[in-house]
């Protein structure tokens, strides 16, 4: 490999990790919870469902053409892409929860209630470890999507292995499209391998 | 016995499908058709049917379209195999991407010499340039009303945001050329994508940006392209590269090409960029609009 990208790689490849982490650790934060929220409100799922799947069809340039004037989340820069990416890892995860919560058989559940589960205890002993599987699947999709999308934020000056893409396709340089492009689909694979590992842990226990 | 009859077969009809091809190529090309040509992109492709009513205008005769040809050396080998008679091109973009020569600034001499290595070495003609320089454009938000070229901006105390795009940085008659030429003072150097420069200048996310001179937004958006008053960057001037031989056989050919010449600025091409690109008009209309504005100054 050429020197010049070597001393890159390792920096961009950091950024990328970052990006990719921040906003998983985000949108999981804010959809697993949102996802128990709609087993329970049933007025919010078409809402939530639909605005998380519209999300998914916005190309990317078009929400950071939409982000950069918006006070606080926007701009440019690395805050942009990771509310971008938190956006579109979203609905795997979203629809993840609640399909996992959702087919938990409904003779588990009425046990629960007769042994004297409160609905704080029947979720957190019953419906989640047994909805756990289907929702690492979820995140599990979300992470390798991300990771290949945040090659995008190098359209916004927010780094990452992209960054390498946009100097090759400017300056038709393969050497350079490559650098970006296999690092971050080896990371992609370490990732669904891990994620994959856990899963199965998951699904045994 | 069957087999090889069929093989003979099968060789006489490709043998035969070939030489019709053949024929019907170099026919065409001694008839009278004229073929016009651009690369793939919003500006030559107006400029290409700008070029081609024109000459429908002028001579009377059927022209061609051969347009969105997949970049610079398709359309170079297409002029050069007589699939096409001519198209336009940019003064740079000939001297570094088909010449293989270094990179010049003075736009006169690197004119002069597209214009006799394309004579010598391939027999195609450089007309007068059509008045566009689509090179590096440095620009400002309009509001900076004293400044008006980067030797201005240079002396500015503020320091300046800059946003460029990949290319500009890539390449070392960008960024590096603007930096060793005018020593701009920098507090900032995003790089981003070249659309949405444009968005994060108006947001006042960067102060000035690298853009392209001809780029349709410049004619809608309250800002100021500054002068390369050092001439830091190339030049990319817009020229017809013609076919001499069908500049010498085609009656009129070469005087109704010059009458375009000179007829174009850089402001003009921003604004039938911007009919196609912002508005969505369609190009043949822009090109009929074009040419009746320019009818009234020959």
């Amino acid at each position: 490999m050429r020197p010049d990208l070597v001393n890159d790689l390792v920096q961009l490849t950091g950024e990328h990790l970052v990006l990719v982490l921040s906003a998983m650790a985000v949108a999981m934060l804010i959809g697993v919870p949102l996802g128990i929220l709609l087993t329970r409100r049933t007025g919010l799922r078409r809402w939530l469902l639909g605005f998380a799947s519209v999300m998914q069809t916005i190309p990317s340039l078009a929400l950071f053409g939409f982000l950069i004037p918006i006070p606080f989340i926007g701009g440019i820069g690395k805050r942009t892409v990771i509310i971008a990416l938190v956006l579109y890892a979203l609905l795997p995860i979203l629809r993840n929860t609640f399909v996992g919560i959702m087919s938990v058989d409904a003779a588990v559940c009425e046990s629960a209630v007769a042994m004297g589960m409160t609905s704080g205890q029947m979720l957190r002993q019953v419906q989640l470890p047994l909805a756990a599987p289907t929702i690492l699947a979820g995140i599990r999709v979300a992470t390798v999507t991300t990771i290949g999308t945040a090659t995008i934020a190098a359209a916004i000056g927010g780094g990452g292995l992209g960054v390498f893409i946009f100097r090759g396709v400017a300056s038709v340089d393969t050497a350079q499209i490559l650098a970006g492009a296999v690092p971050a689909a080896l990371i992609a694979l370490a990732a669904d391998g891990g994620l994959g590992w856990v899963e199965r842990k998951l699904s045994r226990a | 016995m069957g087999g090889t009859k069929i093989i003979a077969g099968i060789a006489f009809l490709f043998v035969s499908s070939l030489a019709l091809l053949l024929t019907g190529c170099s026919g065409s090309q001694a008839g009278g058709v004229l073929r016009v040509g651009s690369k793939n992109f919003t500006e030559q492709v107006v400029l290409g049917e700008i070029i081609a009513q024109h000459l429908e205008h002028r001579l009377h005769q059927k022209v061609e379209r051969k347009l969105n040809l997949g970049g610079t050396l398709l359309a170079h080998q297409a002029l050069l195999a007589g699939e096409i008679d001519l198209y336009p091109e940019y003064s740079g973009t000939a001297l570094v991407a088909v010449l293989k020569e270094p990179i010049q600034t003075d736009p006169a001499a690197v004119l002069g010499l597209v214009r006799s290595e394309y004579a010598r070495r391939f027999h195609v003609a450089w007309l007068d340039s059509l008045g566009i320089n689509n090179g590096f454009a440095m620009v400002v938000r309009g509001d900076n009303k004293k400044l008006e070229t980067l030797s201005n901006a240079a002396r500015n105390p503020k320091p300046w945001a800059l946003g460029v795009g990949y290319e500009f940085e890539q390449r070392v008659d960008g960024l590096r050329a603007l930096q060793n030429t005018y020593s701009l003072r920098t507090s900032s150097i995003k790089t981003m994508d070249l659309g949405l420069l444009y968005r994060a200048m108006e947001d006042g996310q960067v102060d000035m940006i690298a853009a392209n001179a001809t780029d349709g937004l410049l004619s809608k958006l309250d800002v100021k392209v500054l002068e390369d008053d050092k001439h830091a960057f190339p030049p990319y001037e817009l020229c017809i590269a013609a076919r001499e031989d069908r500049l010498n056989s085609v009656p009129g050919l070469r005087e109704a090409l010059a009458e375009l010449s000179g007829k174009f600025t850089d402001r003009k091409m921003q604004e039938l960029n911007y009919q196609v690109d912002g508005r969505h008009r369609p190009v043949a209309d822009i090109a009929a609009e074009f040419l009746q504005s320019i009818e009234g100054t020959k």
